[in-house]
């Protein structure tokens, strides 16, 4: 459901989600995300910004319920703004994202 | 920090669109089985919700809210079930026009106090259907029934795998608030049913809006009638849940040659009609100096509102009229008054019982509903293309007949449009189908007639256009 992969030389976490995001799947998931993040800005708090870029790899994803929607703003709100990144987007979710708003907040492709 | 009403206003409705983001991923079938489910859940809650809205707002019967719940349940559920509201929902291969629906984005709607858990129930389903998000503001004398109603809904369709925050509801009381949720930039479509005041701030948010204001029906009774029916059934109408439908009979026109029967009829089924004396007493509780109905007054029985008044009637009596000589304000009871009171009116001619017929339907009731009883279709006719109404009912109780589902085949709704009389986009009964964007493929299919005429003579100032109707109409 969720895997990361961290370069280094980049300072970039890239996040793979996969298969429906529902609230329930992403409910399960965000706290193993929150974690992530809580080691990369070694604290728990969430005030303290992360300074790493953070890419959301949608490849393997075929549907974002509204929860999903409020982890991606939870998160762009930790980093300075353009460091989220939403990638390879179907244009199915391009559009969800688009509907909500997000791309006013952060970078969706 | 306490949060701003701005700030109040922008969280509720981010939820809002974060559930369209999700509602718009959802295919027919998911999202019918929502709509099933809330229609279920509602339909269950007729009888609970119908005395609750009976207790908490003082108004109106509550076997009469019990059927209003039902038409807003039941039989919108069967009047849209089958709707295709999700992706392409018609394809003509002689036009090459293919039909998508999309939904429209979050909705703020504002339920009335006279039918508040029904509105509120019928709304919310052609919210679901449309995969609209809902946000609905309670009358703020219906707070608590009209809340129930929207948890019921709002449980049923979570469970039926609806997005989260599909349905909301906020709090009622502050006008300033509704106003400002009302206008705000991401709201697709105000449904606003109530008041002239509360249409009015509807169409000025800058928002789309479907505002229904008031209503203030004619009924004329010609002499091809059958009286007794005529009677019967607007006595069915104006009694039902104490006259509290906006489509309700508020006039009576009959001509001079039939009044005596009629007033007869109307006695003989239990109606009262009052003094010139009683008018004036059952005037100044009825109407107040603004020339609207009273609120005291709404939904209320003929014996509260003789107590009120001040009058003696008979006991059981259904209906109070008041014949009065002119419309206007001059004569308050000739304006709309939601509740057993009806006017009462004597022409001496088919014209101008007709002429009068104009004059209660421009005085605060143009393009709401109309009513007549005849038997002769020269006349249904000739009344229906005077009258500007977007229902003309015919031998029919007009509540229930411009609500439609029960009498006729117009689509059940408790949204009624009236037009641009009403200062509404149309004259429908409001239902799934004005609440979806409808997208159109249009695939190449060439105006031969145009395509193939000599296009040089359009350039041509001698031509006119008898010349270029000619060559357009040419046989090639």
């Amino acid at each position: 459901m969720l895997k990361f992969n961290y370069n280094k030389s980049e300072k970039a976490l890239t996040c793979f989600f996969a298969g429906r995001l529902d609230t329930i799947a992403s409910f399960n998931l965000c706290d193993e995300l929150y974690a992530k993040l809580n080691t990369l800005r070694g604290t728990d708090d969430p005030a303290v910004m992360v300074n790493d870029k953070i890419l959301f790899d949608m490849t393997e994803v075929n549907y974002i319920a509204s929860s999903f929607i409020r982890i991606c703003i939870t998160v762009a709100k930790q980093v300075p703004r353009g460091n989220l990144t939403i990638v390879n987007c179907d244009p199915f979710l391009k559009k969800t994202f688009k509907i909500a708003g997000l791309d006013e907040i952060l970078i969706v492709t | 920090m306490a949060e701003s009403q701005t700030e109040k206003a922008d969280r509720i409705i981010d939820k809002a669109i974060f559930a369209a983001a999700e509602f718009q991923q959802f295919d027919q079938e998911q999202t019918d089985r929502i709509v099933e489910a809330v229609y279920k859940a509602g339909l269950n809650a007729r009888i609970s919700l119908a005395k609750f809205a009976v207790d908490e707002t003082g108004m109106g019967i509550w076997e009469h809210k019990m059927w209003k719940n039902v038409i807003a349940t039941q039989l919108v559920y069967e009047s849209i079930k089958d709707v295709k509201t999700v992706g392409v929902i018609s394809t003509d291969p002689v036009t090459g026009i293919t039909e998508i629906a999309q939904p429209l984005g979050p909705i703020f709607a504002v339920t009335p106090v006279t039918n508040p858990t029904s509105t509120a129930m019928f709304k919310i389903l052609l919210c679901l259907k449309t995969r609209n998000p809902i946000i609905i503001s309670s009358h703020r004398g219906a707070a608590k029934c009209t809340g129930e109603a929207v948890r019921i809904c709002y449980e049923a369709a979570l469970a039926a795998g609806a997005p989260e925050d599909c349905i909301q509801i906020i709090p009622s009381g502050s006008r300033d608030f509704t106003q400002l949720v009302m206008a705000h930039p991401k709201i697709a479509l105000i449904l606003a049913t109530g008041g002239t005041g509360l249409v009015k701030a509807a169409y000025s948010s800058g928002n789309p809006a479907i505002g229904v204001g008031p209503g203030n029906v004619p009924v004329f009774i010609d002499d091809s009638a059958d009286i007794p029916f005529a009677v019967s059934n607007i006595i069915t109408s104006k009694t039902f849940d104490n006259g509290t439908i906006c489509a309700s009979e508020q006039a009576i026109v009959v001509e001079e040659k039939t009044e005596q029967k009629v007033r007869e009829e109307f006695e003989r089924q239990h109606c009262y009609f009052l003094s010139p004396e009683e008018i004036a007493k059952v005037e100044k509780v009825a109407i107040t100096a603004e020339m609207s109905m009273s609120p005291f007054i709404v939904g209320q029985s003929v014996e509260v509102i003789a107590q009120k008044a001040g009058i003696t009637v008979p006991e059981g009596t259904r209906i109070l009229l008041a014949k009065l000589k002119g419309v206007g304000k001059d004569y308050p009871l000739s304006h709309e008054i939601l509740a057993p009171i009806l006017a009462f009116y004597s022409a001496k001619d088919h014209n101008a019982a007709i002429n009068l017929c104009i004059d209660l339907n421009y005085l605060g009731g143009i393009g709401h509903s109309a009513g007549i009883y005849a038997n002769d279709e020269k006349t249904i006719m000739k009344f229906s293309l005077l009258i500007n109404a977007g229902r003309i009912v015919v031998n029919t109780p007009t509540s229930q007949g411009a609500v439609g589902g029960t009498y006729n085949l117009l689509p059940p709704s408790l949204t009624l449009g009236c037009g641009t009389g009403g200062k509404n986009i149309t004259t429908e009964n409001i239902t799934a189908k004005h609440l979806i964007n409808v997208q159109r493929v249009c695939r190449r299919r060439i105006n031969h007639k145009f395509a193939d005429a000599d296009q040089k003579i359009y350039f041509d100032e001698n031509c006119n256009e008898t010349v270029l109707t000619k060559e357009y109409h040419k046989n090639h």
